[in-house]
């Protein structure tokens, strides 16, 4: 999987700033880490330097004891003087043969090293000819300050690593926000939402796609807007003469019986196919209506109540089970969608055998199911489009407008709802119809 | 009873076809090609309802309409070539009883005008709510003594709406009852109606105490 940009800068960002402060902090730790240790180392000489000159004095002196004593700086500090047969020490005991023979038999010296579990810097010094004058001074007074040092330094490092992946990703969103704009925007008009612009860009480099864009979706929109207005300006200049032909059709079709033969077949040819074409103009002004201007007029209302209305209308034959469900809608529309439905049935599966309307959760249902030969599965999209005949199986002398389920899926968009058509069992197809509810389930 | 029906329509072809078809229908129909014409014709002939394009030469539709109105209540159809809201609104606040749209089928505008012209309503005792006093019988409208002029539309709707004693009547049986819509029903049809009758008997239109909606579903008298 391929992280996205913004991850990937974030953590870029993060990673360069734990790079960066590590070496930082790794170089400060080495500089005062060192530094600190030959000032200890230093200050452990001159201390001895003077001790020597003092226990030189005495060493002969019985007092040495207390001598020694006084001078060891702490518990944790020891001053050994070794002479021939003679072996006098303070402070924290220390055997000679812990001590390196090197350091011991070599005076002057000085080493790092650890004694009985202590870290310590050893200073030897040669006392009146064979003795041997050996300090230990610890080192955890520095240990502790370069705990301290180090657990700075680290939380430092992690720290700026961590404000460094913050600032990756603030300015990787904020670079990206122009990105997730575009991608709103891109999404909302491949929604069918051609309204959709991006904001005005200070950035030149991203004005000009911005401003691209929004020519672009502009030019779509009108686009959409002309064939829009062309069909409905169609289809409205088609109403005049389409009403003298309905009508002079149904005087003519009152006196078929004085057009026997081919002139009544033709004439009745005739009447049936202004009938449907009428019906047609109809659905299409309906459908482009839908398209552009807006006089969709939402109110609530009960659904079960309108699809029992519907169905006592003209279906009275047809069982209804529903059970009451609030919708915001525009009573005219939902009428359509239902009476629509219910037509398509009757054209292609002899009718509906049963209406059903339920709240299954936040949405109301409705089911219009037919005992016909179903929807095979590759046409169950297609049969939403507009103009989309030849359902295998239905019968020759179709009389829709070919437009009955596209207004359909168009009003139910409307309604912000979805309609499908699915499987019924044991044979026949359920349309369903669901519509946000309004309120929680009844 | 044979219905005369005055036609007005500028489109020629049109007006002989429909006027062809609503002969065929049983109707008595007498033409007129321009705003103009009809209103000369109706000042010296009588018909039972007129039927009127709103897009006409001269003196529109919407005009005719309006003058119509403020002479009587002679029931009137508007047919229309548009399905905005705003035409048909426009048509129905002027004063219309029904508007149907092009193209509309003569059987169907039959249906209408009998629906429009249908007498018949629930109950014919005198009602009283409040200080209005509706007789049926005279097809007379008092508010606090004083007449009120309804058209016939509105005043079947108010029939309606009192015939249930202060019970919902649904829009749908409304739009039935005195329109003669199965379904389809327009609400906006209703709706005109309704603000139209409260502008004539209510106290405050804006306000209404006599003729309440019922959110959803339709309306009721104050009972």
């Amino acid at each position: 999987m391929k992280l996205s940009l913004r991850c990937r800068v974030t953590l870029s960002f993060g990673a360069g700033l734990l790079i960066v402060t590590s070496v930082l902090a790794f170089a400060t730790w080495n500089l005062a880490s060192g530094y600190m240790l030959r000032q200890r180392e230093a200050s452990a000489a001159r201390q001895a330097e003077v001790n020597v000159r003092l226990v030189e004095k005495s060493l002969s002196s019985p007092g040495l004891d207390e001598l020694l004593a006084g001078l060891t700086t702490g518990p944790d500090s020891t001053i050994l003087v070794l002479s021939p047969g003679r072996l006098v020490t303070a402070g924290r005991k220390v055997e000679p043969s812990e001590l390196p023979p090197d350091l011991v038999d070599h005076p002057p010296g000085r080493a790092r090293l650890t004694v009985a579990g202590l870290e310590v810097i050893a200073v030897t010094r040669p006392v009146a000819g064979d003795s041997v004058y050996v300090e230990l001074f610890p080192l955890q007074q520095l240990d502790r300050t370069f705990g301290f040092l180090s657990a700075v330094l680290i939380a430092g490092t992690i720290g700026s690593a961590l404000l460094g992946a913050a600032l990756g990703s603030w300015a990787s969103k904020r670079a990206l926000k122009p990105l997730a704009e575009l991608n709103s925007a891109a999404g909302r008009i491949a929604g069918g939402d051609l309204r959709a612009r991006l904001p005005d860009q200070d950035d030149p480099d991203l004005a000009a796609l911005a401003a691209k864009f929004n020519s672009t979706a502009h030019a779509l929109e009108q686009r959409a807007l002309r064939d829009a207005r062309f069909a409905s300006d169609v289809s409205h200049e088609l109403r005049s003469p389409l009403t003298t032909m309905v009508n002079a059709g149904a005087v003519l079709r009152r006196r078929r019986e004085h057009l026997p033969g081919t002139a009544g077949t033709a004439l009745e040819l005739l009447t049936s196919e202004v009938d449907r074409f009428a019906r047609m103009v109809v659905d299409l002004l309906e459908i482009s209506r839908a398209d552009q201007t807006d006089d969709y007029e939402p109110e609530e209302l009960d659904l079960s109540a309108l699809v029992r209305h519907v169905i006592a209308s003209r279906w009275r034959a047809v069982p209804v089970s529903a059970s009451p469900v609030t919708v915001e809608g525009d009573r005219r529309r939902l009428d359509r969608v239902l009476a629509n439905l219910m037509e398509n049935a009757e054209r292609h599966a002899d009718g509906a055998i049963f209406v059903s309307v339920r709240q299954h959760g936040s949405v109301a249902r409705i089911e219009v199911e037919d005992g016909g030969p179903g929807v095979p599965e590759a046409l169950r999209e297609q049969i939403f489009e507009r103009f989309a005949r030849g359902r295998p199986g239905s019968r020759g002398d179709d009389t829709g407008s070919g437009l009955g389920l596209a207004l359909v899926r168009e009003h139910v968009h409307r309604h912000r709802g979805r309609v499908w058509v699915e499987d019924r069992f044991p044979r026949g197809a359920r349309f369903v119809v669901e519509l946000p509810a309004v309120g929680g389930p009844a | 009873m044979c219905v005369g029906v005055l036609l007005v329509e500028d489109d020629e072809r049109i007006r002989q076809a429909l006027s062809l078809a609503l002969s065929d229908e049983g109707f008595t129909v007498d033409e007129a090609s321009s705003g103009e014409d009809a209103l000369r014709r109706l000042e010296t002939e009588s018909f039972d309802v007129m039927l009127v394009d709103l897009t006409l030469p001269g003196i529109d539709g919407l005009e005719v309409v309006r003058t119509l109105r403020s002479r009587g209540d002679l029931p009137i159809i508007v047919v229309t070539a548009r399905t905005d809201a705003r035409d048909v609104i426009a048509g129905l606040e002027a004063g219309a009883d029904d508007y149907v749209t092009k193209p509309l089928m003569a059987s169907v505008l039959a249906a209408r005008i009998r629906a429009l012209l249908r007498r018949r309503g629930p109950g014919r005792e005198a009602v009283r709510i409040g200080d209005l006093e509706i007789r049926p019988q005279e097809g007379l409208v008092h508010r606090a003594g004083e007449r009120v002029h309804l058209t016939r539309t509105e005043f079947r709707l108010l029939l309606e709406l009192a015939g249930a004693a202060g019970r919902i009547v649904t829009r749908e049986q409304l739009l039935q009852k005195v329109w003669g819509y199965d379904y389809f029903g327009d609400t906006r049809l209703l709706d005109v109606h309704i603000r139209r009758l409260r502008r004539k008997i209510e106290a405050n239109p804006d306000d209404p105490a006599l003729v309440l909606t019922v959110r959803g579903t339709g309306y009721r008298i104050r009972s």
